[in-house]
């Protein structure tokens, strides 16, 4: 007998994770939590390449950790800095500056974590800077941490904040099951919005994700160190998709939103 | 791969609250995708057991050669649920048992169970459930929750629902010591290293692979295994060989499911 599965699976197509974490958590000891070990594991799963934050600059500090991401990250250019912003405390002028000094192409909020509506009133001055300067922007649908109750995002906030800003691309990440009553909705009323799918394991999901937005707006992310590189990559390899559009999902798309040819 | 793969965990029936169809027809086509030859299969969904192993059967009517027949009993109706066992087991040919003390506000040790493990250690068959629940008793180990349930039913073989998903030494040490006791994989989680802590501390003989189907998907849930840092041939234990031994799916006679 002998089954589809493949024990020796690699990548067919090039491989970005548009979601993993780089850096230690003050909460638990994560298994890897440096560059070394972030690529030995991206090596064995395949992956070229990882977009990361900093889970400190979630946690307690945004300037404090996006800087210690650039330390930690160095001069290795398989790994993108990924900025937290928090705009209820941050100044947008200074995290601008330091955006633009280097070099970030994408920034992450998290409204759930930060406790703010992500409401124009609130994020409008942000996202119109994001927008003009053609950073696209990662919301989590939560953030789970050991003293954080990680409620969920505010998907009619979402929709009503994102609709007001057309030019800006925004990523919903760490989308789980309990969120796939709004996510596709939310996905189909805005076409500025796609979506990251560590956490999209309800059957047939992706698929029918792909069905409603295209392979255009669907990214391959790992949500590494909490989950492993390579599961969902087999995933997305399982599910017949033809070569364009396994690669759009697996770096293609990520590439694109973050104005990155395939070699960096 | 050349050896069977064999989905552990995994249920019928439709779920609206998540999307969830009762769609054979989808389930078949995922399991293809996936590699899976054959697919243990419950519906833990009604308050009616009869009727939820009904719909289970519906499947597996419907592919005999690919769905394993899983008796669903709940203790909410304790006068039903041996004769229901007894009827899915011996009339309609399940292979073991899957019960959800979630539903039932009370864990898997409660005395309300034991009718059910009575028969079951008659039986010498499998038990699916989870380690742990939400209404645990401060202090309740693992450990110490099975070791005492595997010595009051010693011919009960134990699975506990998800561990493998996680890393959780006391689940990991507790089927490593006690050799009616296993672990299987399905979880919404990838967590890192947790199929190779567990076949480190269990042992390879000791992890199943499941779904979750139809509320996971199967190409997911088995890519945690295939993508482990384990030996090739503990991964071909967990994706079918372990279930084979453990359901005696190769050798009918001896109790296991046709």
């Amino acid at each position: 007998m002998t089954s589809a599965v493949d024990l020796d699976f690699r990548p067919e197509v090039p491989a970005f994770d548009a979601n993993a974490a780089l850096g230690r958590r003050h909460d638990r000891r994560v298994a890897v939590d440096d560059a070394a070990g972030l690529l030995a594991e991206m090596d064995r799963a395949g992956v070229e390449r990882a977009l990361v934050y900093a889970p400190h600059a979630a946690a307690f500090d945004s300037a404090e950790g996006n800087a210690g991401l650039l330390e930690t990250i160095g001069d290795e250019s398989r790994l993108v800095p990924q900025f937290v912003c928090n705009p209820t405390f941050d100044d947008l002028d200074a995290t601008a500056a330091q955006i633009e000094a280097a070099g970030v192409r994408a920034v992450r909020m998290v409204p759930t974590l930060h406790h703010y509506p992500f409401r124009s009133w609130v994020v409008g001055e942000w996202l119109e800077w994001l927008s003009a300067r053609g950073i696209p922007l990662w919301l989590p649908a939560s953030y789970e941490a050991n003293w954080h109750d990680g409620d969920d995002l505010d998907p009619h906030a979402v929709h009503e904040t994102v609709l007001q800003f057309p030019d800006l691309h925004v990523v919903l990440c760490e989308v789980h099951y309990v969120q796939a009553s709004w996510a596709p909705p939310l996905l189909r009323s805005l076409p500025n919005l796609s979506i990251e799918v560590s956490r999209y394991v309800i059957v047939d999901g992706i698929a029918r994700l792909l069905e409603i937005v295209g392979a255009g707006r669907v990214l391959y992310g790992s949500r590494f160190p909490e989950q492993a590189i390579a599961p969902q990559l087999y995933h997305l390899h399982r599910l017949g998709l033809n070569e364009a559009d396994l690669r759009a999902v697996c770096g293609g798309n990520l590439e694109r939103l973050l104005g990155m040819s395939s070699d960096g | 791969m050349d050896s069977p793969v064999i989905d552990f965990h995994s249920h019928a029936g439709s779920w609206g609250r998540y999307g969830v169809d009762a769609d054979c027809d989808l389930y078949l086509k995922v399991m293809d995708a996936a590699g899976v030859d054959r697919t243990c299969i419950n519906c833990i969904w009604f308050g009616d057991a009869r009727r939820g192993n009904d719909l289970v059967m519906e499947y597996v009517k419907r592919a005999p050669d690919r769905f394993i027949g899983v008796a669903f009993a709940t203790p909410h109706y304790p006068e039903e649920a041996v004769r229901e066992l007894e009827r899915a087991v011996h009339g309609l040919g399940m292979a073991y048992v899957k019960i959800y003390p979630d539903y039932f506000g009370r864990p898997n040790d409660d005395p309300a169970y034991f009718p059910i493990y009575e028969w079951v250690d008659e039986q010498e068959m499998a038990v699916m459930c989870h380690a742990t629940y939400p209404f645990d008793p401060p202090g309740t180990t693992i450990e110490g929750r099975f070791t005492a349930l595997s010595d009051r039913f010693p011919n009960v073989r134990w699975v506990m629902a998800h561990t493998a998903g996680a890393v959780d030494a006391d689940a990991a040490e507790t089927a490593r010591t006690l050799p009616n006791v296993y672990m299987e994989t399905c979880s919404s989680r990838t967590t890192l290293g947790a199929t190779e802590f567990n076949v480190e501390r269990a042992g390879e003989d000791k992890v199943l692979y499941g779904s979750d189907m139809a509320l996971m998907d199967a190409r997911q849930q088995i890519a945690k295994v295939v993508t482990a840092d384990i030996p090739r041939r503990a991964k071909e234990k967990i994706l079918g060989l372990n279930a084979i031994r453990l359901l005696r799916l190769d050798d009918p006679s001896k109790g296991g499911a046709a």
